[in-house]
């Protein structure tokens, strides 16, 4: 053949070789980046750090349990072991002659067993074919009938003799186990004590990760599909779903993945691990863990030492969640596996990369750690060193439309399930959270629609009767700036704010004509209040004196819900400065802080205010303390000495009539022309124009949404509805030009506005008119939000609610306090807020503010945390519509007032203190009569305890019972007498067993105390009745026993029996009746005419009409 | 820089880009720019309104800018002329592209918008169309230059060998498949998949952007009632592309590139795929931002921007504006000028086919002729009532909202 010719081509084929060879090789490489990119993932680090942590403490650990003290005892056992041995080997042949006797048995055995079943099995067999023979009528029926009777007889000859050798082998079986048992004792005893050493050595495996361990192997890339070791972690909330817009889909948090140790304890941090072993041992300490769970605790304790010794603090995101036995852990009421995390912390389920899980920095400072980057390939995927350095490759991700609550906000999160409850068991920063929002009634201008937050009151007071309680001078400076009269006011500033006058932000020339409208704006309100103001004359006080006065207010209880002083002592410096809202208890800033309230108002108002608020306006939430004439004027006469005489020296403009008609017209043309607005305002006096800004004006800021002020009922609140703010999008906020902005507070702060929701309500409660800054905006265009001067830690508390009011709803079964019970409760409980009751009482472990200004503790109104196992329900009632009722301590100073409650909310707060205390509201026990005998002896038994030396047992009237010696005060508690109409009958007891238990610190003696070892209650009369002292008693009571002496014994060590004695002594001593409320509590009528003449402090914007270019408020300085 | 930034955001105005790439395209196809004779009278007019830009601009400086441009480049290709096809010269054109492209990516709001994983694609498309169209016109230009000394196409001399299948197709179609993956595992890897929240029928994004071979319809929507822009046109394109080989039965350039026979049909067809598509597809991802403003490419998409709507109808344009009195009541007599002005366009292929494109009309047989003129005439509809919105803020020549019909 001859040689063919060389094929022409296209392309040199070496050089495409070449390239095919080269982009193989890149291919191969590449197929190898998907495998690297798919295998190299940021939260396996994590989990390979954490490994080695745990690896390093089982070592730790193993050194521990190999002590030399547990050697020592494995060297014992295993000479044991060894002397067992060898006393086997010298009693061999006993030994292999009983072995070799069971051998043989076991074939007996074996032979027999099988016989016999074989033989069942041929009778169950013959059974049926001699029940056939019968039914078919055969021939051999008879005899198919023997068969079987034979065979039966055989099988229990069978079953005899199974039982005797299976004796016979058991006996054998016995005899052999003696000898092998002492080897297996002592096996046993040294595995039990290598227990733990074991263990710890099968958990190393699981974490060992050296090279070419089973766990190294199995993790390799391409292997790791078969059993890998390191992989993610899930739980799957089914009910707990994300609602994607089209579809809910199951929550599934994989925060596990990274967070290793969550519900591990044992890794917390070193703060939470003070934290904790302080409180694990202040309840070890008071015997508060039963028995068997104190060694548990015990060992958890020292664990908690060791972590707080260790060199290093474990660091997120290994640590364990603090308060593990409130959230995550296994036994608390939000376990991992029900709850996840996502539901309370928010963020994005299924992300495992730092930045697309949604964390959120809370400050700048933060935010720039996370997000700077050591190694180059950071941004694709962040090496073991980026993290090592604690640098996350944050970045902020628009599109995730729930990004964590920040720290400081944690626990918004709570909000979605418990925002139908007052308080939050354990949750006291939400609990506080919520409580504020409460006390500057946000709700009011802000529309919440939750349970928490509906069916509250106005927070200011009614505005239909100004003119009887001030002057429009003083309303003038008021409105102008509240916290100049008032530093602790929760009235806001509308005027003069950031965006008006600052003139940091606002231009001279604006700033000036800013002023003017505000001016002039602040006329017309007041104008607006004073003209449709009613003109009811009071009642003037008698004289009263000042320094009586002051001694009542101080003593009756006014101080529980009043502050009467601006200046307080600062903490850090000892210097006095002006007060603020937050030097005082929550509770103490529900009314009015005292100080000026004599240049505020006049005598007449004062005198019949504190005489009845009621009689001013019927939703006054100040209740009456029931003053007699002479005290409220008294009274009277102290407040008015409170006196704030510089702010009514400052000047007040008159109001530019130009910026009158200029905004009135800015409202008129709305609706009318140009032409028809002048026509208009050109046919209206001043003081029209004034008035009619004036309404104008209150609609613009809301004054009505928080005061009840006429022309204005039925309107919708001001401010944007808050219900699911938490919920709306990052970029529905307006930043305006503030975003990664430093600004300067009035209070000298810094504050930095980051682009988070919580950032931007935070900056916006610090100063709600921040965002206006630089831009440019019409007078009315302008932000008008309120300035409630919040400190930062009262804007964060808020904040935190807003963020915390979301969308997500959450399925009913997992919201807390929906069932009936709790329901009652918290009905209850919204009224015990609403009404203030913690000023003065302890409510559910929290409250009474007035203790700071009552020295002595007897002193004090009572705890009513165990009030609804306490007291009878229709006592409760009763005394709750009208405490005139009964005085159960008349000694007292502190006055419970009067709050004129109408039936159904007294009910409402009888029936929430029954359900707290699992008491029912009508019960047979109050019939209840003790036979005579037990009466008797209970009475010794009074008498035994000196129970008389503190309580009167003398038939008394419960409005005005006689008042002990109130210089000894150490001597004094309520009549018992009392104890029938008040006391529940079981209550009575368990009271006296263990009042301290009830309410800590109780001046009530402890006179059953505990047994520390069985937890039994111990009695003091089970030594006492031998003694010669007792010896009358012993005799006294003999009779009733009986004279069983035995029996007296023992009932007088039986702490039980006796108090139960003593109950029905004092059921017995009780009185049975007491007069009713005056029904529906109503307020008495006041001395009041109704003719409504004006008044002496009319406004003077009327007085001066057609005087004065423009009609308003006068006054200032020199006028 | 900032000037060279300030004067790329202003050119790239939609307007003002759109004016510049139609004219300058004019002038390379029509006016044989590249074979450097501005000779003709429509030459002469493409100076003259450079001339103009450059007056106007001393008014309204975006068209200073304009002119600027427009002359920049005219010299260049001026200079270039037939060098423009040179591999070397269309090197260094790639060179500079991507040396711009690469300097343009250190301006922050720059790299925001070119790195998005979504626009990665569409900025290669920018570099692939440009090369692909320089690569065919550089394969017409060497054949034309053959062609006009009487040679014959570089296609033709090597249609007699004969090559084997394997290796010289299928060995380098498996080398480009292997290529390729690899660029598609890198791509994959580097840049991920931009995924958004969750979708929510109660928050649109903003911009609301249609996926990007949408974008030159959206980009439509702007000028045209949805129902032309979004059904009429878009079924028209798609109609009249698949007429092409009916309409189009010029034997000549079958199977070589030549610009020189196929002047007309390569013109209308690349000005429709360039700048009434591609270009279109570019603007709606580059250049629009929140609320569909216009961004130059170095501005930063600013979501507060406003920009004023004052677009008026061609019936207020002249009653109101021109005989300053007001709308008339019946619709037929106010929108006359509208439909006067429509009938005239629509009118024009029977007037042309007597007058100037007699030839094209003999030629093409009557079907052909009308199926093609009209077809071409609503496609120019399009940059016709562009330059329409933007001179006189034109939003619809005939506004008949009695029918809902609007043009």
């Amino acid at each position: 053949m001859k040689p063919q010719e060389p094929i022409p081509h296209n392309y040199s084929i070496s050089r495409l070789n070449l390239i095919f060879a080269l982009s193989s090789l890149a291919l191969v490489a590449v197929t190898g980046l998907i495998v690297g990119y798919d295998y190299i993932r940021g939260w396996k680090w994590f989990q390979l750090e954490f490994m080695r942590m745990q690896q390093e403490r089982i070592v730790q650990e193993m050194q521990v349990a190999k002590s030399e003290e547990n050697s020592k005892q494995l060297a014992d056992l295993d000479a044991q072991e060894r002397k067992n041995t060898l006393e086997l080997a010298a009693h061999r042949d006993q030994y292999l002659t009983a072995q070799k006797a069971l051998d043989a048995m076991e074939g007996d055995h074996y032979r027999a067993d099988q016989d016999f079943r074989f033989a069942k099995a041929n009778l169950d067999a013959q059974r049926y074919i001699t029940e056939a023979s019968v039914v078919q009528h055969r021939a051999d029926a008879a005899q198919q009938q023997a068969e079987y009777e034979r065979q039966s007889a055989h099988l229990a000859d069978l079953q005899v003799r199974l039982q005797d050798v299976t004796r016979r082998r058991d006996a054998a079986k016995a005899n052999v186990d003696q000898w092998l048992k002492k080897i297996k004792d002592a096996e046993d005893k040294k595995k039990e004590i290598t227990a733990s050493v074991d263990l710890l050595n099968k958990q190393l495996t699981t974490v060992d990760m050296n090279r070419f361990s089973t766990n190294w192997i199995l993790s390799q890339p391409m292997l790791d599909f078969v059993n890998p070791v390191i992989k993610i972690d899930q739980v799957v909330l089914n009910d707990l779903s994300i609602d994607m817009n089209y579809m809910n889909v199951p929550r599934v948090d994989r925060c596990q993945t990274c967070h290793r140790a969550i519900d591990t304890p044992g890794w917390e941090s070193k703060a939470e691990a003070a934290r904790l072993s302080q409180e694990l041992q202040q309840k070890l300490d008071a015997y508060q863990i039963p028995a068997e769970k104190r060694k548990e605790t015990e060992d958890r304790i020292a664990q908690l030492k060791r972590i707080q010794e260790n060199p290093n603090d474990t660091l997120n995101p290994w640590r364990t969640h603090p308060k593990l036995d409130l959230y995550v852990g296994s036994a608390s009421v939000h376990p991992l596996l029900e709850y996840g995390c996502t539901v309370c912390h928010r963020g994005q389920d299924r992300a495992t990369e730092f930045g697309r899980a949604g964390h959120t920095p809370a400050s700048p400072k933060m935010e720039h750690r996370w997000a700077e980057r050591t190694s180059l390939t950071a941004g694709f995927f962040p090496l073991p060193g980026d993290f090592a350095k604690r640098h996350w490759g944050y970045e902020e991700n628009e599109f995730i439309e729930t990004p964590m609550y920040p720290r400081h906000y944690y626990e918004a999160g709570c909000i979605k399930c418990h925002s139908a409850q007052i308080a939050v068991d354990r949750g006291d920063d939400i609990t506080k959270a919520t409580q504020t929002v409460e006390l500057y009634g946000c709700y009011a201008c802000h529309k919440i629609n939750n349970w928490r937050f509906s069916d509250l009151r106005k927070p200011g007071p009614d505005l239909s009767g100004i003119a009887e309680k001030t002057t429009p001078q003083w309303a003038f400076r008021w409105i102008s700036e509240p916290h100049n009269f008032r530093s602790t006011t929760r009235m806001p500033s509308f005027f003069y704010q950031r965006n008006m006058i600052d003139p940091s932000v606002v231009p001279p020339q604006e700033r000036a004509h800013n002023i003017k409208l505000q001016d002039a704006e602040i006329h017309a309100i007041v104008s607006y209040l004073f003209d449709k103001s009613t003109h009811r004359v009071w009642q003037q006080p008698g004289a009263g004196d000042a320094g009586r006065g002051k001694q009542i207010v101080n003593t009756v209880g006014c101080m529980g819900c009043h502050i009467d002083t601006e200046q307080v002592k600062d903490e850090k410096s000892g210097q006095m400065r002006l007060a603020k809202r937050e030097d005082f208890p929550l509770e103490r800033n529900y009314g009015f802080n005292l100080t000026g309230v004599g240049t505020k108002t006049n005598p007449a108002w004062i005198y019949n205010w504190v005489k009845n608020p009621k009689s001013y306006y019927s939703e006054a939430p100040m209740p009456s303390l029931r003053l007699s004439d002479q005290e409220a004027a008294d009274v009277t006469a102290f407040l008015l000495t409170l006196q704030k005489p510089a702010f009514m020296t400052t000047a007040i403009r008159p109001p530019n009539r130009q910026a009158v008609h200029d905004l009135a017209k800015g409202y008129l043309i709305n609706t009318l022309s140009d032409r028809d607005a002048e026509e208009k305002l050109r046919t209206m006096s001043d003081h029209d124009q004034l008035v009619y800004l004036g309404q104008r004006t209150i609609e613009k800021y809301g004054c009505y949404s928080c005061h009840t002020i006429k022309g204005f009922e039925g309107l919708k609140p001001i401010g944007t509805e808050l219900t699911v703010e938490g919920s709306k999008a990052l970029h529905l906020f307006d930043f305006g030009f503030m975003n990664d902005e430093k600004w300067k507070n009035e209070d000298g702060v810094t504050e930095h506005v980051i682009h988070t929701v919580p950032s931007w309500v935070y900056n916006k409660l610090r100063n709600p008119r921040i965002y206006d800054d630089r831009r440019t905006k019409v007078y009315n265009d302008k932000l008008k939000m309120p300035n409630f001067h919040l400190t930062p830690e009262e804007a964060r508390r808020i904040a935190m609610v807003v963020v915390g009011l979301t969308k997500e709803k959450v399925a009913d079964s997992r919201m807390a306090g929906l069932d009936a019970h709790t329901r009652l409760i918290e009905e209850g409980r919204k009224r015990v807020s609403q009404h203030n009751c913690r000023a003065c009482h302890v409510v559910d472990g929290r409250g009474r503010a007035i203790a700071s200004t009552i020295a002595d503790a007897n002193f004090l109104p009572p705890d009513l945390s165990p009030e609804g196992a306490r007291a009878q329900s229709p006592f409760l009632f009763n005394f709750l519509k009208d405490p005139t009722v009964m005085k159960i301590r008349p000694w007292l100073g502190v006055r419970m007032p009067t709050f004129h409650f109408d039936d159904h909310e007294a009910n409402t707060l009888v029936t929430f203190f029954a359900e707290a205390g699992k008491g029912p509201q009508f019960d047979t026990t109050r019939g209840a009569n003790a036979s005579p005998a037990n009466v008797k002896i209970g009475q010794q038994v009074f008498t035994m305890l000196r129970c008389a030396q503190c309580h009167g047992t003398t038939p008394v009237n419960p409005e005005n019972p006689p008042a002990p010696n109130t210089a000894d005060s150490t001597s004094l508690a309520p009549n018992l007498t009392l104890a029938r109409l008040r006391l529940r009958h079981d209550w009575i007891s368990d009271w006296i067993r263990r009042p301290n238990e009830m309410i800590p610190g109780t001046r009530m003696p402890t006179n059953f105390p505990r047994d520390a070892a069985t937890g039994g209650f111990q009695s003091p009369l089970a030594l006492a009745i031998d003694t010669p002292q007792f010896a009358q008693y012993k005799s006294t009571l003999l009779p009733l026993f009986n004279g069983d002496e035995k029996e007296l014994k023992r009932t007088m060590s039986d702490a039980v029996a006796l108090t139960d004695y003593l109950r029905d002594y004092i059921w017995s001593i009780g009185i049975t009746q007491m007069r009713a409320a005056s029904p529906g509590g109503d307020a008495p009528a006041m001395a009041m005419p109704q003719q409504s003449l004006p008044p002496a402090t009319a406004p003077a914007a009327k007085s001066t009409r057609n005087q004065r270019g423009v009609p308003a408020v006068s006054g200032g300085a020199g006028r | 820089m900032t000037f060279i930034k300030d004067f790329v955001n202003v050119l790239s105005a939609g307007s003002i880009s759109f004016l510049l790439l139609t004219s300058i395209f004019a002038l390379i196809i029509f006016f044989n720019l590249l074979n450097g004779r501005i000779k003709s009278a429509g030459g002469f007019a493409f100076v003259g309104f450079g001339l103009l830009m450059f007056v106007a601009g001393i008014f309204v400086p975006p068209l200073l800018y304009l002119g600027v441009a427009y002359f920049l480049i005219l010299f260049i290709l001026a200079r270039l002329g037939g060098r423009l096809w040179d591999t070397k010269v269309g090197l260094w054109l790639f060179v500079f592209g991507a040396f711009a492209f690469g300097l343009s990516m250190l301006d922050p709001n720059f790299f925001l918008i070119a790195a998005k994983p979504d626009n990665v694609p569409i900025v290669a498309m920018i570099f692939l169309l440009g090369f692909f169209t320089w690569l065919a016109l550089r394969k017409a230009y060497l054949n034309d230059t053959q062609l006009v000394v009487g040679g014959i196409p570089w296609e033709k001399t090597e249609s007699d060998e004969k090559l084997f299948t394997w290796p010289d197709l299928v060995y380098t179609e498996m080398l480009c498949m292997i290529l390729l993956t690899i660029v598609m595992i890198v791509w994959s890897v580097v840049l991920r998949a931009p995924l958004e929240e969750a979708a929510n029928p109660t928050s649109s994004p903003n911009p609301a952007k249609a996926p990007w071979y949408f974008l030159g319809l959206q980009e439509m929507l702007v000028y045209f009632d949805p129902w032309l822009a979004g059904v009429v046109l878009p079924t028209l394109i798609i109609v009249g592309l698949m007429a092409i080989p009916y309409i189009d039965t010029n034997p000549k350039g079958n199977g070589y590139y030549s610009f020189r026979e196929r002047k007309w049909e390569i013109s209308v067809f690349l000005y429709g795929f360039l700048v009434l598509w591609s270009f279109l597809i570019i603007t709606g991802t580059f250049l629009r931002g929140p609320n569909w403003n216009f961004f130059g490419p170095y501005e930063y998409w600013d979501p507060n921007k406003l920009v004023p709507l004052v677009n008026v109808d061609l019936s207020e344009l002249m009653w109101v504006k021109v005989f300053g009195t007001s709308l008339p009541k019946l619709w037929i007599i106010r929108e006359i000028f509208g439909l006067l002005l429509i009938g005239a366009y629509l009118g024009l292929p029977p007037v042309m086919a007597i007058g100037p494109f007699r030839r094209f009309y003999r030629k093409m047989g009557a079907a052909r002729y009308y199926v093609g003129a009209y077809l071409f005439l609503i496609m120019m509809s399009l940059p016709i009532k562009m330059i329409l919105r933007w001179l006189f803020n034109l939003k619809y020549i005939l506004h008949i909202q009695e029918i809902f019909f609007n043009v």
